[in-house]
């Protein structure tokens, strides 16, 4: 855990300095059945690769923004805030 | 031996300034400059420690802080390297592992039992009958190891210190040196590391200084930063390298890595190839030029090609007898010497110092026998790849230089010098300009391409074939692979016969290269060795996985400072005068009571008190869509919630579960104040601001918990307080419960809210916390004529209990739901969406399996937190809270039990150690349960 994160707001800093949110997923709706709800709550990808998701910057900035990280290698290609979400990655669908 | 050498350019002792430190019950007298190893030369000490399991004599051996035989016990820390400790005026040195001198020491004798220590003996003998190993055990372990650790806290402050050059050069020999000037002159940020007090490397060792001052001029006369004595130990995840210096530990990133980290010589493996007296060239020519001690008078050097004349000329110029053993036989070295061609040292003899070697053929058992003080291993140079290995460069063996050397570098990463296999400072100085330069350029610095073609013939590796030393020697006696764990040849052959045949398992079984030196001095030998046994050549066997540290790290270093964080309130020295009594809630100091929590109480009750709730989270929320994001954050509604007007709200996760609790004001249409629970604070925060910015809101967050303090006052004369702190109308009519209004008090600008967690009627004060002293004194002293009272956490928690208000995480954990809980009242599930709405539902459906609520039990036994619910001797809930009650009479708590059994005047047993009581069931508040006092 001592790669570099790039905060979209800060720079790059130590990953320290970071709190993880785990992978980007998106809540069961009010109208989910029982298996959406039980995947939506419990179930991840844990993908071995690419993988984008949440962080923070705790001791910084404290803003929220997502970043796609290589789960084997702790590279980071692109850090992004929330708001320059591609449309498409917003609606992401969660894993049946 | 006491006498120096004269003085010479170059050399590092001041000889106009003595000091003088302690060697145990000696004085020893040395020069400013000196090292501990170098005084203790000069002044004829020959032995520095015992070995680390059968206590034989050991002497220097290296001088560069690479081997384990001079490590010492220096002003009480263990295990200091003598040879570069910097010798200071009055410092305590004690050799280790010896008693009662390392000179004299009792246990020389398991040198003579060592056929019963065979490798990995104590899985074997000892073992059986299972009695005996627990008295044999605290013996072995009070013989082996090393130093003693010291019993008093460390109070030396330590720093953490992150660099991010552009270049980072590891190791300030000839090739560091010539990288650093190279990229700094071409504007490149370096930052240069070495482990020596001095730059320079081997060229410390050489008798002319002009290369070493030249290099040294040209580099750190750069802007290039120079950090000494700090040694890169260890090559991290995401390229972070972690450095060790004075009372340092350094992080540096860079975007560029040169690796200029050297070789370090190994010893032959012969019989007494331990003994004091027996060096490698680097200490002889360290001793010689820098140090002015000549380290023995007859000696004996040897050495598989010329390189290992340039060290027996320095002997000789400085007065010593010196016969070559050379392991070539095919001629063609210098003159001057008596040469014993194509022949090794086959023994070396002497009790507490070396006194003769045998010299003869390879394979010989006997030969001839050479008188002589010094023997000087000029023949294993091993390349220091452990870092280039961590940081995943391929390592590949080299038949002329017969050892392994770099061979892919990762991107962004360069091995130059002798670590790449440079056998010349000119070789070294050649590769070291080529990657400065080319690291230099990728930094986006510009660099004159025609030199770097130039630089890239003169780095070319070249050089005779080197002959190594046998891996052993045939003749009898103990010849070691690993000086710092004392493994002998023998018992790695014991060792291959028991099935441990590859490095990786010998090092296992064996403990070789597990030492202070971490292979140093012992890697190439034991390869070697490996290799023979099993039938291998060098070039088959491969070196153990290198990993950090390459070096010795102190403990103190990686720890760092001890940081504990400790909030205070801004009344928190009003706390401390009125004489409260601490406690940690979070990072906060809070008062848990002044007087006693009994009399707080009852103060509370009958007249009124006063309680700093500085701590409490508190956010500001605005912004056009704020009332969106508390509908969606929280079951209750807010969109109905009227400006002025204060709501209980409790939040929850997806699941369903109670995350926190607390109250939400409407200051306007689009601003809201929001309080949490104090030790929930910065995760609240996260979970806030982490919806808010997955959803998108138009909602601005901001945490104010510090920038506010506040203060709960509390009681039947609260009302009477506040009327004379403020002129705003405070009554019940105009200021009723659950109400919040903007108010001067004491003529400080607030927010006070009407509400109250302990049942009283109460006002809750936020204000700018600079004002914290000043409208602490301004409550108390208005309250001082309605008997006024400071309360801590204790009382507010009794009192609190009376009332049934839940503590979150004190009373729900991970699995409660509002239901449940009790709290089913706030859930507006009629709403469109908002977290846990989803599950709420089948929680609901379901209905409660388990319910907290309140109990009353007798006076005579306080239950503990945590005490159980029990029927018929199962466990089916527990107490969260319990505790005497004055105004009740008798234990009130909390409690979660089976839901068929939360009908008020229910009754249940309740558990802990040997004790029970009886609990009944009381649905509402045990003090004032229509909540009259609260509201009036």
């Amino acid at each position: 855990m001592t790669f570099l994160i790039t905060c979209p707001n800060c720079g790059p800093r130590e990953a320290l300095e970071f709190s993880f949110g785990g992978e980007t997923t998106r809540r069961a709706s009010p109208s989910a059945t029982d298996r959406e709800l039980a995947a939506a709550l419990y179930f991840r990808r844990n993908v071995n690769g690419w993988q984008t998701e949440w962080w923070v910057h705790q001791s910084g900035c404290r803003a929220w923004f997502l970043a796609e990280r290589h789960t084997t290698t702790n590279e980071i290609r692109r850090t992004y805030r929330p708001q320059d979400r591609p449309r498409d990655e917003e609606q992401e669908a969660a894993p049946a | 031996m006491s006498e120096r050498l004269p003085a010479r350019q170059g050399e590092a002792i001041r000889r106009d300034r003595r000091i003088r430190f302690r060697l145990e019950r000696r004085t020893i007298a040395a020069f400013e400059g000196d090292t501990v190893g170098s005084a203790l030369a000069a002044a004829g000490v020959t032995i520095t420690g015992r070995s680390f399991k059968y206590h034989r004599p050991r002497g220097l051996s290296c001088m560069t802080g690479s081997c384990p035989n001079c490590l010492m016990q220096i002003d009480g820390i263990p295990n200091v390297r003598a040879c570069t400790e910097p010798a200071r005026e009055g410092m305590r040195v004690e050799r280790q592992n010896a008693w009662p001198s390392a000179d004299r020491d009792i246990h020389g004798w398991l040198n003579t039992f060592s056929f019963m220590m065979p490798p990995g003996f104590y899985y074997k003998i000892f073992q059986h009958p299972h009695w005996a190993w627990p008295l044999v055990e605290p013996y072995i372990r009070s013989k082996a190891g090393l130093g003693r650790v010291p019993q008093e806290p460390d109070h030396r402050r330590r720093r953490r210190i992150n660099l991010h050059p552009d270049v980072l050069v590891i190791g300030a020999g000839a090739a560091g040196l010539a990288a650093t000037a190279e990229a700094a002159k071409a504007g490149a940020s370096v930052v240069l590391l070495d482990q020596g007090r001095e730059a320079g490397g081997h060229l410390l060792g050489e008798a002319s200084s002009t290369l070493r001052s030249a290099l040294a001029r040209e580099a750190l006369g750069s802007r290039a930063r120079f950090l000494a004595e700090t040694a890169a130990f260890g090559v991290f995840g995401g390229g972070l390298i972690g450095a060790s210096g004075p009372d340092a530990l350094y992080r540096i990133r860079a975007q560029h890595v040169i690796f200029a980290t050297g070789a370090v010589e190994g010893s032959a493996v012969f019989p007494g190839n331990d003994l004091p007296g027996v060096m490698l060239s680097s200490a002889v020519h360290l001793l010689l030029h820098r140090y002015g001690v000549l380290p023995g008078r007859r000696a004996v050097v040897l050495t598989g090609d010329n390189v290992g004349y340039s060290t027996a000329w320095a002997l000789k110029d400085a007065g010593a007898e010196v016969t070559v053993v050379d392991l070539r036989s095919d001629g063609g070295w210098p003159e001057g010497f008596p040469v014993f061609a194509g022949a090794t040292i086959l023994s070396a003899h002497g009790r507490r110092r070396v006194s003769a070697v045998s010299v003869g053929t390879v394979g010989a058992t006997s030969g001839q026998k050479v008188s002589c003080d010094l023997v000087v291993n000029a023949c294993v140079q091993t390349p220091s790849t452990n870092l280039l290995a961590q940081a995943g460069a391929r390592l590949v063996f080299d038949e002329t230089l017969q050892a392994f050397l770099p061979d892919e570098m990762p991107d962004r990463m360069w091995a130059v010098g002798a670590v790449a296999g440079a056998r010349s400072p000119e070789a070294s100085v050649a590769q070291g300009r080529l990657a400065g330069l080319e690291a230099a350029a990728g930094s986006g610095h510009p660099v004159d391409a025609a030199s770097i073609a130039a630089l890239r013939s003169e780095a070319a590796r070249s050089g005779d074939p080197i002959v190594l030393p046998p891996e052993a020697s045939a003749a009898s006696g103990k010849q070691f692979a690993c000086v710092c764990m004392d493994v002998t040849a023998k018992e790695l052959t014991t060792a291959a016969a028991e099935g441990f045949d590859s490095m990786e398992l010998l090092k296992r079984y064996t403990t070789i290269t597990m030492g202070p030196c971490q292979g140093k001095a012992c890697m190439a030998s034991s390869q070697r060795l490996c290799g023979a046994i099993t039938g291998r050549s060098f070039a088959e066997t491969s070196p153990t996985t290198s990993r950090p540290p390459w070096v010795p790290v102190e403990m103190g270093t990686l720890a760092g400072a001890r940081l504990t964080p400790r909030k205070e309130t801004t009344m928190h020295d009003r706390h401390v005068a009125a004489g409260a009594e601490f406690m940690w809630a979070g990072d906060w100091r809070r008062p848990h009571h002044y007087t006693t929590p009994e009399a707080e109480v009852a103060a509370v009750r009958n007249r009124v008190g006063l309680i700093d709730v500085s701590t409490l989270g508190t956010f500001r929320i605005k912004g056009p869509e704020s009332v969106e994001l508390l509908e969606r954050l929280y079951p209750n509604r807010f969109s109905d919630l009227a400006v002025g007007r204060v709501r209980y709200g409790v939040m929850l996760n997806d699941e369903g579960v109670i995350l926190d609790d607390g109250a939400v004001v409407r200051l306007a249409d689009d601003e809201f104040f929001v309080t949490v629970t104090t030790g929930n604070t910065a995760a609240l925060e996260r979970w806030i601001t982490w919806w808010n910015a997955d959803w998108g809101l138009d909602a601005l967050i901001l945490n104010v918990t510090g920038a506010y303090g506040a203060v709960n006052l509390a009681g039947p004369r609260a009302r009477d307080v506040m009327t004379s702190l403020t002129d705003a109308d405070v009554s019940g009519s105009a200021m009723p419960y659950m109400t919040a209004t903007r108010m001067a008090v004491a003529d400080v600008p607030s927010l006070v809210l009407r509400i109250g967690f302990v049942g009283e009627t109460g006002y809750e004060i936020h204000f700018p916390s600079a004002y914290g002293e000043h409208l602490w004194d301004a409550v108390m002293g208005a309250g001082r004529s309605h008997g006024i009272v400071a309360f801590g956490l204790e009382a507010q928690r009794i009192l609190r209990l009376e009332k049934q208000h839940i503590l979150v995480g004190q009373d729900t954990d991970a699995e409660s739901d509002p239901y449940e809980a009790g709290l089913g009242w706030m859930v507006k599930d009629d709403k469109e969406d908002f977290l846990g709405l989803r599950s709420l539902r089948d929680l609901k459906e379901r209905g409660p399996l388990e319910r907290l609520v309140g109990f009353t039990a007798p006076e005579r036994w306080l239950p503990p937190e945590g005490a159980s619910v029990v029927r018929e001797g199962a466990w089916v809930g527990r107490v969260t809270s319990a505790r005497r009650s004055e105004a009740v009479g008798g234990v009130v708590g909390l409690a979660w039990v089976p839901a068929e059994w939360a009908a008020d005047g229910s009754t249940f047993e309740i558990q802990f150690g040997g004790s029970h009581t009886i609990g009944t069931v009381r649905i509402d508040p045990f003090y004032d349960p229509r909540g009259e006092r609260l509201r009036s």
